[in-house]
């Protein structure tokens, strides 16, 4: 155990700024690389590997990282970075004799819990805090609802609530809250989710409900109404829809989720749900536009473009440097001095992504380019990433889908 | 026998001006009645006979507005069922919330119950054939849902429904304007203490990590950094077929 003469000469001004030299020769052996690194030379003398920093291989973000600071394993909690964050085991929190009911009613637009949804869960636990336990009601199976917070799940599965099915969806949720007698219902205060149950149920039981909920807390509901103009703080009533953010997503923990038997109910049916319609892409808002398929200067055959955007189903959009040229309209840019934009997948022929290109995608999760350019930056920013002109491509793409609508 | 349509109407307010004007919504709703062939409509609102902005409805091309004479802040629910029930028609619309007064967008909900008939939100636009109401629903992201119900229905109009004509100032002070009188309504209680509106902080993405992460993640591309696929020089149709499998997995498109 010897530390090298050299390092004991060295100045540590960080130290030095205490008046006090100290020593920690642990922290020493470490910075030196020891033990790892410690091998005798010919001649006998104690040898220092250069190399035994990088031993532990790239870390964060695939970079080398040197580690100065000398404290005492910095270097391997660096390392284990990655390791640490793969889940801790959570807490899970029984609550096997609740004092009363909370439900939350998610929307499981697509079958999965949003963000909205799991505020909603939030403030369920907000509300069920003294002792109260939360029940979920799901039209459909949904996944993750224990670290959403719910203690109980209630799931409807069968035929008549699946898809636009507002009317046996309230009877149900109306039948529960028969039984269970909650002291609280929540929703997602979302137009066609949970706003339209919502207010399907207030009507049906003949209560007025706090809608669009800004902000909940266990004692006060901050409702809004009056165009938007003015802030109603009451006492939670029993029904409340929740704006988004009105209250913070469980974090940290995790609820039992135990399943509860489901009743059979006899439900109306006076709506039937006919499917989503085939529209015209083009007429949607490119704001709203779903899918998007996006041409830059690197487009120069129209008519292989048009072709196939319209095959994909996918709303057309453009770099400025097309709409400058009169080749797609205005109101079809995609930017920052065009129109920010949020679909669920990009796709970008020719677009060499400027900076002013890319703010107008910054929401945008999933997305595909095509460029001849290997550095272009919209390659680096894609998802998919294709270096081949887009001339080529296009045309290949339409007949494929072709062949697939056929052949299928 | 031509088909009878109520359109609810109500006094909209600016966002910016704050003067009173026709409600846009309840203009859309009156717009997708008006391209209605033959359709007999039943212009009503509950409220104040003098307000001038009511005019602007009957500008559109209606030749009458009745009014059930209600006192401001007024509950106009049991006036309403009253009213529509003597009236019968086959097709109510109305706008999804209201401009001013509680304008939870409830009202809709609670006449719909009340008068026994199923209600149908965000409506975009609707064909009727025999009996049937055949309708387009407004979903996210400008997707339409195809929904079908009988005869009478409640619909509520939503942004989604197509912009309304203009309003014809002539044609306004033509048209004529039916007070009807009703017994007394209850007044409309607010729901809790009002406050002016304020304005709540978005809450803040917190994202942990080194800073070439952080700042990854500030320009958006958090989701995607490092984990792209890509394809250098691929014939076009590979390069085809890759884009097609991309979008079959992430679900974009339906095999
Ligand atoms: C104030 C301001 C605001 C702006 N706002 C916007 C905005 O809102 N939206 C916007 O888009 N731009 C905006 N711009 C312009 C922006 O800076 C870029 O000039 C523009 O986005 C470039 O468009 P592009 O990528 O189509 O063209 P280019 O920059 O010319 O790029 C063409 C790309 O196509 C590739 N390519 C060429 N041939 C082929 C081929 N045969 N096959 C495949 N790829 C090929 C090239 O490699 C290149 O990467 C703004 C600029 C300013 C100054």
């Amino acid at each position: 155990m010897s530390t090298t003469p050299r390092l004991r000469n060295m100045r540590r001004p960080r130290l030095e700024g205490s008046g006090r030299v100290r020593r920690d020769p642990r922290a020493e052996r470490l910075y030196c690389g020891e033990p790892a690194g410690e091998t005798l030379s010919a001649r006998g003398l104690p040898r220092r590997d250069p190399r035994a920093w990088y031993a532990a291989g790239p870390q964060a973000n695939g970079r080398v990282r040197i580690d100065r600071s000398q404290r005492p394993g910095s270097a391997s909690v660096a390392a284990s970075a990655p390791l640490r964050a793969a889940e801790p085991a959570l807490k899970t929190v029984v609550i096997a004799e609740p004092a009363f009911w909370v439900l939350a009613v998610p929307d499981l637009d697509d079958g999965r819990l949003s963000a909205h949804d799991r505020d909603v869960f939030g403030g369920a636990r907000l509300l069920a805090a003294d002792g109260g336990a939360v029940v979920a009601v799901c039209f459909g199976p949904a996944e993750g609802l224990d670290l959403a917070g719910a203690d109980r799940v209630l799931q409807f599965d069968a035929a008549v609530f699946a898809g636009y099915a507002p009317e046996a969806r309230a009877a149900a949720v109306a039948a529960v809250i028969a039984t269970l007698d909650p002291r609280h219902v929540l929703l997602p205060d979302t137009p066609i989710g949970g706003g339209d149950l919502g207010r399907r149920l207030a009507a049906q039981l003949g209560e007025t409900a706090a809608v669009r909920v800004q902000k909940l807390s266990a004692g006060e509901a901050i409702a809004r109404g009056n165009g938007g103009r003015s802030d109603y703080h009451m006492a939670p009533p029993r029904l409340l829809l929740l704006a988004p953010e009105a209250a913070d997503p469980l974090g940290g923990v995790r609820h039992e989720a135990l399943a509860l038997p489901v009743p059979e109910l006899d439900t109306p049916t006076r709506l039937l749900d006919r499917g989503l319609l085939a529209i015209d892409p083009n007429s949607v808002p490119l704001a709203e536009a779903d899918f998007i398929c996006s041409a830059g200067n690197g487009v120069h055959d129209w008519s292989a473009f048009h072709a196939v955007a319209a095959a994909l189903g996918a709303t057309e959009g453009g770099s400025r440097m097309v709409c400058d040229a009169g080749l797609l309209p205005r109101h079809r840019q995609v930017g920052a001095s065009g129109t920010l934009v949020d679909p669920r997948c990009y796709l970008a022929f020719g677009i060499a992504g400027a900076p002013q290109h890319l703010q107008g995608i910054t929401r945008c999760e999933r997305v595909i380019a095509v460029n001849t350019d290997l550095h272009a930056e919209m390659v680096k920013r894609a998802d998919l990433a294709i270096v081949q002109d887009a001339q080529r491509v296009m045309p290949a793409l339409t007949r494929l889908i072709e062949e697939k609508r056929h052949g299928a | 026998m031509a088909l009878d349509i109520a359109v609810l109407v109500s006094v909209g307010r600016h966002p910016a001006s704050a003067r009173n004007r026709r409600a846009v919504l309840d203009a859309r709703a009156l717009e997708l009645a008006l391209n209605v062939p033959g359709a007999n409509i039943h212009l009503i609102h509950a409220g104040d006979a003098d307000e001038p902005a009511l005019r602007e409805y009957l500008g559109m091309g209606v030749e009458r507005l009745s009014v059930l004479g209600v006192p401001a802040h007024a509950d106009v629910l049991p006036v309403l069922v009253a009213h529509l029930k003597a009236l019968r028609p086959a097709l109510v619309l109305c706008g999804a919330a209201a401009e001013q007064g509680a304008g939870s967008g409830e009202l809709p909900y609670r006449l719909a119950a009340a008068l026994g008939m199923p209600i149908v939100p965000a409506v975009a636009g609707f064909e009727l054939h025999g009996g049937r109401a055949q309708l387009a629903q407004a979903l996210p992201r400008g997707r339409r849902r195809g929904v079908e119900a009988a005869l009478p229905v409640l619909l509520s109009v939503d942004r989604a429904a197509p912009e309304p004509r203009q309003s014809a100032y002539a044609r306004a002070q033509r048209g004529q304007i039916e007070r009807i009188a009703v017994p007394a309504a209850p007044l409309w209680q607010p729901p809790g203490e009002e406050q002016p509106a304020r304005k709540r902080p978005k809450r803040l993405k917190l994202i942990s990590g080194s800073g070439a992460e952080r700042m990854r993640a500030a320009q958006g591309a958090a989701a995607s950094a490092g984990k792209g696929q890509l394809l250098v020089q691929p014939e076009p149709a590979a390069a085809a077929q890759a884009i097609y499998d991309y979008l079959l997995s992430e679900g974009i498109l339906r095999g």
